[in-house]
Protein backbone atom coordinates (compact mmCIF):
# COMPACT_ATOMS: atom_id res chain seq x y z
CA UNK A 1 0.00 0.00 0.00
CA UNK A 2 1.19 3.31 -0.69
CA UNK A 3 2.22 5.46 2.43
CA UNK A 4 0.51 8.89 2.39
CA UNK A 5 2.22 9.92 5.55
CA UNK A 6 5.36 9.26 7.33
CA UNK A 7 6.44 10.94 10.68
CA UNK A 8 9.97 9.93 11.74
CA UNK A 9 11.09 10.65 15.21
CA UNK A 10 8.93 13.71 15.73
CA UNK A 11 9.07 15.94 18.65
CA UNK A 12 8.28 19.37 20.02
CA UNK A 13 8.74 21.33 23.17
CA UNK A 14 6.67 24.30 24.61
CA UNK A 15 9.74 25.41 26.42
CA UNK A 16 10.97 23.32 29.10
CA UNK A 17 7.66 21.34 28.37
CA UNK A 18 7.75 18.51 26.06
CA UNK A 19 4.48 17.99 23.99
CA UNK A 20 5.01 15.23 21.88
CA UNK A 21 8.49 13.29 22.43
CA UNK A 22 9.97 11.21 19.34
CA UNK A 23 6.40 10.21 17.26
CA UNK A 24 7.06 7.55 14.79
CA UNK A 25 3.83 7.27 12.21
CA UNK A 26 2.69 6.21 8.63
CA UNK A 27 -0.48 6.73 6.95
CA UNK A 28 -1.41 4.59 4.06
CA UNK A 29 -3.92 5.77 1.69
CA UNK A 30 -6.76 4.32 2.25
CA UNK A 31 -6.32 3.90 6.41
CA UNK A 32 -7.94 5.93 8.91
CA UNK A 33 -5.47 6.01 11.96
CA UNK A 34 -7.52 7.47 15.52
CA UNK A 35 -5.36 9.31 17.47
CA UNK A 36 -6.65 8.70 21.36
CA UNK A 37 -5.46 10.08 24.51
CA UNK A 38 -6.55 11.66 27.06
CA UNK A 39 -6.67 15.69 27.65
CA UNK A 40 -3.25 17.03 27.29
CA UNK A 41 -1.35 13.60 25.66
CA UNK A 42 -0.44 15.72 22.58
CA UNK A 43 -3.25 14.75 19.93
CA UNK A 44 -3.71 18.69 19.17
CA UNK A 45 -0.09 18.96 18.99
CA UNK A 46 0.34 16.06 16.73
CA UNK A 47 -2.31 17.45 13.88
CA UNK A 48 -0.78 20.98 14.16
CA UNK A 49 2.58 19.59 13.38
CA UNK A 50 1.22 17.76 11.02
CA UNK A 51 -0.82 20.68 9.39
CA UNK A 52 2.23 22.76 9.37
CA UNK A 53 0.76 25.54 11.57
CA UNK A 54 3.45 24.42 13.91
CA UNK A 55 6.92 23.31 13.48
CA UNK A 56 8.70 20.50 15.04
CA UNK A 57 11.87 21.02 17.50
CA UNK A 58 13.00 17.67 15.64
CA UNK A 59 12.08 15.10 13.17
CA UNK A 60 10.65 14.96 10.15
CA UNK A 61 6.81 14.79 8.73
CA UNK A 62 6.65 13.63 4.82
CA UNK A 63 3.61 13.52 2.76
CA UNK A 64 3.44 11.52 -0.01
CA UNK A 65 6.94 11.78 -0.18
CA UNK A 66 6.90 15.69 0.37
CA UNK A 67 9.03 16.70 3.10
CA UNK A 68 6.41 19.27 5.09
CA UNK A 69 9.32 21.34 6.62
CA UNK A 70 11.56 22.27 2.98
CA UNK A 71 8.83 22.23 0.94
CA UNK A 72 5.55 23.10 2.68
CA UNK A 73 3.25 24.32 0.02
CA UNK A 74 3.57 21.40 -2.45
CA UNK A 75 3.05 19.26 0.89
CA UNK A 76 0.27 21.61 2.26
CA UNK A 77 -1.45 20.92 -1.17
CA UNK A 78 -2.26 17.11 -0.55
CA UNK A 79 -3.87 18.25 2.96
CA UNK A 80 -7.13 19.39 4.06
CA UNK A 81 -7.00 20.13 8.47
CA UNK A 82 -9.70 20.55 10.41
CA UNK A 83 -8.25 22.55 13.71
CA UNK A 84 -9.72 21.69 16.78
CA UNK A 85 -11.58 24.94 16.32
CA UNK A 86 -13.03 25.33 13.05
CA UNK A 87 -10.77 28.05 11.59
CA UNK A 88 -13.98 30.14 10.03
CA UNK A 89 -14.68 34.17 9.73
CA UNK A 90 -17.79 35.65 11.44
CA UNK A 91 -17.80 38.24 8.94
CA UNK A 92 -18.72 36.08 5.84
CA UNK A 93 -21.44 34.45 4.52
CA UNK A 94 -21.68 30.33 3.90
CA UNK A 95 -20.88 30.00 0.27
CA UNK A 96 -18.49 33.25 0.75
CA UNK A 97 -16.03 31.53 2.97
CA UNK A 98 -15.84 27.77 0.70
CA UNK A 99 -15.57 30.12 -2.44
CA UNK A 100 -12.38 31.61 -0.16
CA UNK A 101 -11.03 28.43 0.77
CA UNK A 102 -11.46 26.72 -2.59
CA UNK A 103 -9.43 29.51 -4.22
CA UNK A 104 -6.91 29.17 -1.39
CA UNK A 105 -6.77 25.83 -2.42
CA UNK A 106 -6.15 26.48 -5.61
CA UNK A 107 -9.58 24.58 -6.98
CA UNK A 108 -9.54 25.71 -10.49
CA UNK A 109 -12.44 28.81 -11.04
CA UNK A 110 -14.62 26.53 -13.36
CA UNK A 111 -15.05 23.45 -11.01
CA UNK A 112 -15.25 26.18 -7.49
CA UNK A 113 -19.11 26.20 -7.63
CA UNK A 114 -19.14 21.93 -7.84
CA UNK A 115 -16.69 21.81 -5.30
CA UNK A 116 -18.96 24.11 -2.54
CA UNK A 117 -22.18 22.26 -3.70
CA UNK A 118 -20.31 18.78 -2.90
CA UNK A 119 -18.67 19.90 0.01
CA UNK A 120 -21.91 21.56 1.52
CA UNK A 121 -24.15 18.47 0.17
CA UNK A 122 -21.83 16.02 2.10
CA UNK A 123 -22.25 17.90 5.31
CA UNK A 124 -25.82 18.61 5.71
CA UNK A 125 -25.13 22.07 5.10
CA UNK A 126 -27.36 22.51 1.75
CA UNK A 127 -29.39 25.62 1.47
CA UNK A 128 -27.50 27.52 4.34
CA UNK A 129 -25.16 28.98 1.65
CA UNK A 130 -26.57 32.78 2.34
CA UNK A 131 -26.27 32.38 6.20
CA UNK A 132 -23.93 34.55 7.79
CA UNK A 133 -21.22 32.67 9.78
CA UNK A 134 -21.69 34.48 13.09
CA UNK A 135 -25.19 33.51 13.31
CA UNK A 136 -24.67 29.45 12.94
CA UNK A 137 -25.18 27.22 15.61
CA UNK A 138 -21.88 24.99 16.88
CA UNK A 139 -23.25 22.12 14.93
CA UNK A 140 -23.58 23.74 11.86
CA UNK A 141 -19.84 25.84 12.31
CA UNK A 142 -18.75 22.53 12.77
CA UNK A 143 -19.42 21.04 9.74
CA UNK A 144 -18.56 23.94 7.63
CA UNK A 145 -15.24 23.01 9.46
CA UNK A 146 -15.60 19.88 7.55
CA UNK A 147 -16.84 20.90 4.54
CA UNK A 148 -13.84 23.59 4.41
CA UNK A 149 -11.38 20.49 5.04
CA UNK A 150 -13.04 18.07 2.37
CA UNK A 151 -13.35 20.98 -0.14
CA UNK A 152 -10.87 19.90 -2.36
CA UNK A 153 -10.91 16.43 -1.92
CA UNK A 154 -7.47 16.36 -0.40
CA UNK A 155 -5.40 12.87 -0.53
CA UNK A 156 -4.85 13.49 3.42
CA UNK A 157 -7.56 14.81 5.86
CA UNK A 158 -6.75 15.87 8.93
CA UNK A 159 -9.20 16.17 11.10
CA UNK A 160 -8.58 17.50 15.68
CA UNK A 161 -11.87 16.09 17.18
CA UNK A 162 -14.61 16.64 13.79
CA UNK A 163 -17.64 15.08 16.20
CA UNK A 164 -17.62 17.55 18.59
CA UNK A 165 -20.23 19.46 19.04
CA UNK A 166 -22.31 17.36 16.45
CA UNK A 167 -26.09 15.75 17.32
CA UNK A 168 -26.02 12.31 17.47
CA UNK A 169 -27.50 11.60 13.98
CA UNK A 170 -24.88 13.81 12.74
CA UNK A 171 -21.90 12.22 14.88
CA UNK A 172 -23.20 9.07 12.58
CA UNK A 173 -23.24 10.60 9.62
CA UNK A 174 -19.56 12.12 9.87
CA UNK A 175 -18.70 8.67 10.73
CA UNK A 176 -19.89 7.86 7.32
CA UNK A 177 -18.43 10.10 5.77
CA UNK A 178 -14.96 9.33 7.22
CA UNK A 179 -15.53 5.94 6.08
CA UNK A 180 -16.28 7.24 2.78
CA UNK A 181 -13.55 9.56 2.25
CA UNK A 182 -11.12 6.83 3.46
CA UNK A 183 -11.43 5.15 0.49
CA UNK A 184 -9.23 7.23 -1.94
CA UNK A 185 -7.85 9.28 1.13
CA UNK A 186 -5.58 8.71 4.00
CA UNK A 187 -7.57 10.71 7.27
CA UNK A 188 -5.83 11.07 10.72
CA UNK A 189 -8.65 12.32 13.65
CA UNK A 190 -7.96 12.49 17.02
CA UNK A 191 -10.96 12.12 19.37
CA UNK A 192 -10.88 11.35 22.76
CA UNK A 193 -13.97 9.14 22.36
CA UNK A 194 -13.40 5.32 22.55
CA UNK A 195 -15.90 3.93 20.58
CA UNK A 196 -15.74 6.23 18.26
CA UNK A 197 -12.81 5.71 17.35
CA UNK A 198 -13.21 2.03 17.60
CA UNK A 199 -16.30 2.43 14.98
CA UNK A 200 -14.38 4.40 12.19
CA UNK A 201 -10.62 3.48 12.54
CA UNK A 202 -8.65 0.60 11.50
CA UNK A 203 -5.55 1.85 13.28
CA UNK A 204 -5.21 3.05 16.42
CA UNK A 205 -2.29 5.80 17.96
CA UNK A 206 -2.36 5.76 21.69
CA UNK A 207 -0.82 9.28 22.80
CA UNK A 208 -0.12 9.90 26.72
CA UNK A 209 2.10 12.55 27.83
CA UNK A 210 3.34 13.10 24.56
CA UNK A 211 4.80 9.71 23.87
CA UNK A 212 2.94 7.40 21.52
CA UNK A 213 2.44 3.91 23.99
CA UNK A 214 0.74 1.96 20.55
CA UNK A 215 0.21 2.12 17.12
CA UNK A 216 -1.40 -0.79 16.32
CA UNK A 217 -4.16 -2.05 13.77
CA UNK A 218 -7.70 -2.63 15.60
CA UNK A 219 -7.85 -6.28 16.01
CA UNK A 220 -11.07 -6.93 14.11
CA UNK A 221 -14.02 -9.24 15.58
CA UNK A 222 -12.04 -10.28 18.97
CA UNK A 223 -15.16 -10.96 21.19
CA UNK A 224 -14.56 -10.18 24.82
CA UNK A 225 -15.03 -12.62 27.42
CA UNK A 226 -16.65 -10.13 30.00
CA UNK A 227 -20.58 -9.31 29.24
CA UNK A 228 -23.05 -8.06 31.63
CA UNK A 229 -26.66 -9.12 31.27
CA UNK A 230 -30.32 -8.49 32.72
CA UNK A 231 -32.66 -11.02 32.85
CA UNK A 232 -36.32 -10.70 32.87
CA UNK A 233 -37.12 -12.34 36.37
CA UNK A 234 -34.41 -12.20 39.12
CA UNK A 235 -32.21 -15.38 38.84
CA UNK A 236 -29.84 -16.21 40.88
CA UNK A 237 -26.07 -16.14 40.00
CA UNK A 238 -25.59 -19.95 40.61
CA UNK A 239 -27.92 -20.86 37.61
CA UNK A 240 -25.85 -18.79 35.52
CA UNK A 241 -22.47 -20.22 36.86
CA UNK A 242 -24.03 -23.27 35.73
CA UNK A 243 -24.52 -22.84 31.93
CA UNK A 244 -21.77 -24.44 30.07
CA UNK A 245 -19.95 -21.80 28.95
CA UNK A 246 -19.91 -19.63 31.97
CA UNK A 247 -16.72 -19.50 33.86
CA UNK A 248 -17.96 -17.22 36.59
CA UNK A 249 -21.44 -15.04 37.28
CA UNK A 250 -21.41 -12.25 39.88
CA UNK A 251 -24.61 -9.97 40.52
CA UNK A 252 -24.20 -6.29 40.37
CA UNK A 253 -25.96 -3.45 42.30
CA UNK A 254 -28.16 -2.65 39.46
CA UNK A 255 -29.85 -6.13 39.13
CA UNK A 256 -27.27 -6.90 36.22
CA UNK A 257 -25.25 -9.98 36.64
CA UNK A 258 -21.70 -10.13 35.20
CA UNK A 259 -20.44 -12.82 33.42
CA UNK A 260 -17.29 -14.37 32.75
CA UNK A 261 -17.02 -16.25 29.73
CA UNK A 262 -15.24 -19.67 29.24
CA UNK A 263 -12.16 -18.34 26.92
CA UNK A 264 -13.62 -20.79 23.89
CA UNK A 265 -16.86 -19.49 24.18
CA UNK A 266 -18.43 -16.69 22.66
CA UNK A 267 -21.64 -14.12 22.89
CA UNK A 268 -23.88 -16.65 20.34
CA UNK A 269 -23.18 -19.29 22.78
CA UNK A 270 -24.47 -17.65 25.94
CA UNK A 271 -27.56 -16.74 24.56
CA UNK A 272 -28.33 -19.82 23.08
CA UNK A 273 -27.53 -21.41 26.67
CA UNK A 274 -29.53 -18.80 28.23
CA UNK A 275 -32.16 -19.02 25.99
CA UNK A 276 -32.42 -23.10 25.97
CA UNK A 277 -32.17 -22.53 29.99
CA UNK A 278 -35.53 -20.20 30.08
CA UNK A 279 -33.96 -17.68 31.94
CA UNK A 280 -35.61 -14.61 29.74
CA UNK A 281 -32.64 -12.58 28.30
CA UNK A 282 -33.42 -9.01 28.64
CA UNK A 283 -30.13 -7.24 27.76
CA UNK A 284 -26.80 -8.34 26.92
CA UNK A 285 -23.44 -5.93 26.67
CA UNK A 286 -19.90 -6.50 26.32
CA UNK A 287 -18.38 -4.81 29.67
CA UNK A 288 -16.02 -2.85 28.48
CA UNK A 289 -14.33 -2.95 24.71
CA UNK A 290 -11.03 -4.12 23.78
CA UNK A 291 -10.11 -0.80 22.76
CA UNK A 292 -10.69 0.76 26.24
CA UNK A 293 -9.28 -2.15 28.04
CA UNK A 294 -6.16 -1.82 25.84
CA UNK A 295 -6.29 2.17 26.96
CA UNK A 296 -7.02 1.71 30.45
CA UNK A 297 -4.39 -0.84 30.51
CA UNK A 298 -1.66 1.84 28.87
CA UNK A 299 -2.69 4.45 30.30
CA UNK A 300 -2.89 2.76 33.82
CA UNK A 301 0.52 0.81 33.15
CA UNK A 302 1.90 4.47 32.52
CA UNK A 303 0.67 6.18 35.81
CA UNK A 304 1.80 3.49 37.72
CA UNK A 305 5.57 4.39 36.67
CA UNK B 1 -2.91 34.56 -4.47
CA UNK B 2 -2.24 37.64 -2.97
CA UNK B 3 -5.48 39.75 -4.64
CA UNK B 4 -7.84 36.78 -3.07
CA UNK B 5 -6.45 37.34 0.42
CA UNK B 6 -6.82 40.87 -0.27
CA UNK B 7 -10.23 40.76 -1.56
CA UNK B 8 -11.53 38.51 1.99
CA UNK B 9 -10.13 41.08 3.98
CA UNK B 10 -11.73 43.87 1.92
CA UNK B 11 -15.12 41.92 1.99
CA UNK B 12 -14.93 41.83 5.59
CA UNK B 13 -13.90 45.02 6.23
CA UNK B 14 -16.92 46.31 4.02
CA UNK B 15 -19.27 44.24 6.01
CA UNK B 16 -17.99 45.17 9.48
CA UNK B 17 -18.95 48.95 11.05
CA UNK B 18 -15.53 49.20 12.31
CA UNK B 19 -14.67 50.89 8.69
CA UNK B 20 -17.90 53.12 8.53
CA UNK B 21 -17.70 54.49 12.32
CA UNK B 22 -13.86 55.45 11.39
CA UNK B 23 -15.36 56.94 8.09
CA UNK B 24 -18.18 58.69 9.26
CA UNK B 25 -16.13 60.15 12.91
CA UNK B 26 -13.03 61.25 9.97
CA UNK B 27 -15.70 63.16 8.12
CA UNK B 28 -17.46 65.27 11.37
CA UNK B 29 -14.29 65.91 12.55
CA UNK B 30 -12.21 67.05 9.16
CA UNK B 31 -16.10 69.14 7.96
CA UNK B 32 -14.90 70.69 11.27
CA UNK B 33 -11.15 71.31 10.55
CA UNK B 34 -12.39 72.68 6.92
CA UNK B 35 -14.97 74.88 8.58
CA UNK B 36 -12.40 76.84 10.95
CA UNK B 37 -9.99 77.18 8.43
CA UNK B 38 -12.23 78.30 5.58
CA UNK B 39 -13.50 80.41 8.02
CA UNK B 40 -10.55 82.33 9.93
CA UNK B 41 -9.17 82.91 6.14
CA UNK B 42 -12.25 84.57 4.68
CA UNK B 43 -12.43 86.79 8.01
CA UNK B 44 -8.61 88.20 7.05
CA UNK B 45 -8.01 90.58 4.75
CA UNK B 46 -6.26 90.16 1.44
CA UNK B 47 -3.02 92.13 3.29
CA UNK B 48 -2.83 89.78 6.10
CA UNK B 49 -3.42 86.13 4.23
CA UNK B 50 0.34 85.18 4.84
CA UNK B 51 -0.16 82.07 3.15
CA UNK B 52 -2.67 80.46 0.47
CA UNK B 53 -5.87 78.81 0.99
CA UNK B 54 -4.46 76.08 -0.40
CA UNK B 55 -1.53 76.02 1.41
CA UNK B 56 -3.43 76.57 4.52
CA UNK B 57 -6.23 73.65 4.02
CA UNK B 58 -3.92 71.31 3.21
CA UNK B 59 -1.21 72.13 5.79
CA UNK B 60 -4.60 72.08 8.58
CA UNK B 61 -6.93 69.31 6.85
CA UNK B 62 -4.17 66.83 5.50
CA UNK B 63 -2.18 67.45 8.71
CA UNK B 64 -5.09 66.59 10.89
CA UNK B 65 -6.63 63.59 8.40
CA UNK B 66 -3.03 61.99 8.98
CA UNK B 67 -3.42 61.70 12.43
CA UNK B 68 -6.49 60.53 11.95
CA UNK B 69 -5.30 57.93 9.96
CA UNK B 70 -2.43 56.68 12.82
CA UNK B 71 -5.10 56.34 14.98
CA UNK B 72 -7.57 54.18 11.98
CA UNK B 73 -4.58 52.29 10.52
CA UNK B 74 -3.99 50.36 13.61
CA UNK B 75 -7.68 49.26 14.26
CA UNK B 76 -7.86 47.89 10.97
CA UNK B 77 -5.03 46.12 10.74
CA UNK B 78 -5.58 44.51 14.10
CA UNK B 79 -8.00 42.13 12.48
CA UNK B 80 -6.43 41.12 9.63
CA UNK B 81 -3.87 39.04 12.12
CA UNK B 82 -4.23 39.57 15.44
CA UNK B 83 -8.15 38.75 15.81
CA UNK B 84 -7.52 35.84 13.25
CA UNK B 85 -4.82 34.75 15.92
CA UNK B 86 -7.23 35.11 18.57
CA UNK B 87 -10.46 33.26 16.78
CA UNK B 88 -8.31 30.23 15.32
CA UNK B 89 -8.78 31.11 11.63
CA UNK B 90 -5.39 31.82 11.09
CA UNK B 91 -5.01 28.25 11.20
CA UNK B 92 -6.91 28.08 7.78
CA UNK B 93 -4.46 29.83 5.78
CA UNK B 94 -1.28 28.52 7.85
CA UNK B 95 -2.52 24.87 6.45
CA UNK B 96 -3.35 26.63 3.32
CA UNK B 97 -0.54 25.92 0.33
CA UNK B 98 0.40 29.00 0.11
CA UNK B 99 3.87 30.92 0.68
CA UNK B 100 3.40 33.43 3.62
CA UNK B 101 5.05 36.71 1.56
CA UNK B 102 1.67 36.44 -0.38
CA UNK B 103 -0.38 36.27 3.12
CA UNK B 104 1.39 39.75 4.46
CA UNK B 105 0.89 41.72 1.27
CA UNK B 106 -2.55 40.05 0.47
CA UNK B 107 -3.58 41.33 4.28
CA UNK B 108 -1.51 44.70 3.49
CA UNK B 109 -3.09 45.20 0.23
CA UNK B 110 -6.41 44.77 2.13
CA UNK B 111 -5.54 47.43 4.84
CA UNK B 112 -4.34 49.95 2.22
CA UNK B 113 -7.85 49.48 0.48
CA UNK B 114 -9.50 50.37 3.59
CA UNK B 115 -7.61 53.14 4.36
CA UNK B 116 -7.86 54.75 0.93
CA UNK B 117 -11.18 56.23 1.15
CA UNK B 118 -9.71 57.83 4.87
CA UNK B 119 -7.37 59.25 3.13
CA UNK B 120 -9.28 60.78 -0.26
CA UNK B 121 -11.77 62.40 2.06
CA UNK B 122 -9.86 65.54 2.59
CA UNK B 123 -9.81 66.01 -1.17
CA UNK B 124 -13.09 65.00 -1.27
CA UNK B 125 -14.21 67.85 1.36
CA UNK B 126 -12.24 70.36 -0.89
CA UNK B 127 -14.42 69.71 -4.06
CA UNK B 128 -16.91 71.49 -2.04
CA UNK B 129 -14.85 74.75 -3.02
CA UNK B 130 -14.57 73.82 -6.68
CA UNK B 131 -15.32 76.98 -8.79
CA UNK B 132 -15.94 79.21 -5.69
CA UNK B 133 -12.11 79.49 -5.50
CA UNK B 134 -8.85 79.06 -7.13
CA UNK B 135 -7.07 75.99 -5.61
CA UNK B 136 -3.60 74.70 -6.48
CA UNK B 137 -5.05 71.04 -7.83
CA UNK B 138 -0.85 70.42 -7.83
CA UNK B 139 -0.96 71.04 -4.52
CA UNK B 140 -3.66 68.80 -3.34
CA UNK B 141 -2.75 65.99 -5.19
CA UNK B 142 0.68 66.12 -3.38
CA UNK B 143 -0.99 66.44 -0.28
CA UNK B 144 -3.64 63.46 -0.98
CA UNK B 145 -0.45 61.12 -2.20
CA UNK B 146 1.45 62.26 1.08
CA UNK B 147 -1.10 61.32 2.87
CA UNK B 148 -1.85 57.82 1.19
CA UNK B 149 1.54 56.81 1.51
CA UNK B 150 1.79 57.78 5.25
CA UNK B 151 -1.49 55.83 5.67
CA UNK B 152 0.54 52.95 3.98
CA UNK B 153 3.49 53.40 6.28
CA UNK B 154 0.96 53.37 9.33
CA UNK B 155 -0.86 50.29 8.01
CA UNK B 156 2.31 48.07 7.90
CA UNK B 157 3.08 49.49 11.31
CA UNK B 158 -0.23 48.11 12.53
CA UNK B 159 0.15 44.72 10.64
CA UNK B 160 3.53 44.22 12.32
CA UNK B 161 2.22 44.77 16.12
CA UNK B 162 -1.12 43.06 15.00
CA UNK B 163 1.19 39.82 14.11
CA UNK B 164 2.98 40.31 17.97
CA UNK B 165 0.44 39.46 19.70
CA UNK B 166 -3.12 37.54 19.37
CA UNK B 167 -4.54 39.68 22.05
CA UNK B 168 -5.97 42.77 19.34
CA UNK B 169 -6.16 45.41 21.77
CA UNK B 170 -2.76 44.51 22.88
CA UNK B 171 -1.53 45.21 19.09
CA UNK B 172 -3.51 48.32 18.92
CA UNK B 173 -1.66 49.99 21.98
CA UNK B 174 1.76 48.94 20.63
CA UNK B 175 1.28 49.91 17.63
CA UNK B 176 0.00 53.49 18.94
CA UNK B 177 3.38 53.30 21.17
CA UNK B 178 5.17 53.04 17.78
CA UNK B 179 3.14 55.62 15.84
CA UNK B 180 3.70 57.80 18.87
CA UNK B 181 7.37 57.35 18.59
CA UNK B 182 7.83 57.59 15.10
CA UNK B 183 5.87 60.94 15.53
CA UNK B 184 7.67 62.62 18.19
CA UNK B 185 11.28 61.23 17.73
CA UNK B 186 12.15 63.90 15.91
CA UNK B 187 12.50 66.29 18.97
CA UNK B 188 15.01 64.35 20.01
CA UNK B 189 16.92 66.37 17.74
CA UNK B 190 17.73 68.57 19.92
CA UNK B 191 19.28 66.72 22.84
CA UNK B 192 21.56 65.12 19.99
CA UNK B 193 24.50 66.72 17.98
CA UNK B 194 23.40 69.62 16.06
CA UNK B 195 23.70 68.56 12.18
CA UNK B 196 23.36 65.14 12.30
CA UNK B 197 19.48 64.79 12.38
CA UNK B 198 19.06 61.19 12.06
CA UNK B 199 15.89 61.46 14.61
CA UNK B 200 14.89 64.16 12.57
CA UNK B 201 14.92 62.04 9.71
CA UNK B 202 13.09 59.20 11.05
CA UNK B 203 9.94 61.20 12.31
CA UNK B 204 6.95 60.51 9.70
CA UNK B 205 5.65 64.17 10.68
CA UNK B 206 9.11 65.96 8.91
CA UNK B 207 8.20 63.91 5.83
CA UNK B 208 4.93 64.38 5.49
CA UNK B 209 5.45 68.29 5.83
CA UNK B 210 7.34 68.42 2.78
CA UNK B 211 3.88 67.04 0.81
CA UNK B 212 1.59 69.14 2.03
CA UNK B 213 3.67 72.15 0.61
CA UNK B 214 3.34 70.91 -2.19
CA UNK B 215 6.52 69.25 -2.91
CA UNK B 216 7.16 65.82 -4.04
CA UNK B 217 10.57 64.86 -3.11
CA UNK B 218 12.11 61.32 -3.93
CA UNK B 219 13.94 61.33 -0.37
CA UNK B 220 10.25 61.53 1.06
CA UNK B 221 8.96 58.59 -1.19
CA UNK B 222 11.73 56.69 -0.67
CA UNK B 223 11.20 57.13 3.60
CA UNK B 224 7.55 56.38 3.48
CA UNK B 225 8.21 53.31 1.05
CA UNK B 226 11.38 51.85 3.07
CA UNK B 227 9.25 51.70 5.99
CA UNK B 228 6.62 50.29 4.98
CA UNK B 229 8.65 47.76 3.24
CA UNK B 230 10.62 47.30 6.66
CA UNK B 231 7.62 46.96 8.74
CA UNK B 232 6.36 44.19 6.08
CA UNK B 233 9.40 42.15 6.38
CA UNK B 234 9.10 42.69 9.81
CA UNK B 235 5.74 40.69 9.67
CA UNK B 236 6.59 38.16 7.68
CA UNK B 237 9.76 36.95 9.80
CA UNK B 238 7.21 36.98 12.63
CA UNK B 239 4.70 34.98 11.24
CA UNK B 240 7.47 32.65 10.00
CA UNK B 241 9.21 32.85 13.76
CA UNK B 242 5.16 32.33 15.67
CA UNK B 243 5.48 28.44 13.67
CA UNK B 244 7.92 27.90 16.01
CA UNK B 245 7.14 29.46 19.10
Amino acid sequence: METLVRVTDLTRRFGPHTALAGLNLTLARGEVLGLLGPNGAGKTTCLRLLSGNLAPSSGQVEIAGIDLARNPVAAKRLLGYLPERPPLYQDLRLDEYLQFCARLHRVPRAKTADAVAEAKHRCGLDGLGRRPIAKLSKGFRQRLGIAQAILHRPPLLILDEPTEGLDPVQVREVRNLVRELSRDSGVIFSSHILPEVQAVCNRVAILHRGRLLRGDHLAAHQSALIWRLRLSAPAHCASLAALACVAAATSLPDERIRVVLKPDAGPEELTRQLVAAGLGLQELTPERSDLERVFFDLIGAEERT
Amino acid sequence: MILTIAGRELRGGLVTPLLWVLLGASQVVLAWVFLKVVDDFSGLGADERVASLSLEVALNLFGFAAVIAMLAAPLIAMRMLSAEFRDGSFDLIGAAPIHLYTVVLGKFLGTAALLTPLCLLPALNLTLLAGTAHLDLGLCAAATLGLWLAALMFGAIGLYTASLSDQPGAAVLAAFGLLLLFSIIGRAQDLSIPGLSLFGWLAWNEHLFWFLLGAVRVSDLAYFLLFTGFFLALTHRRLANRRLA
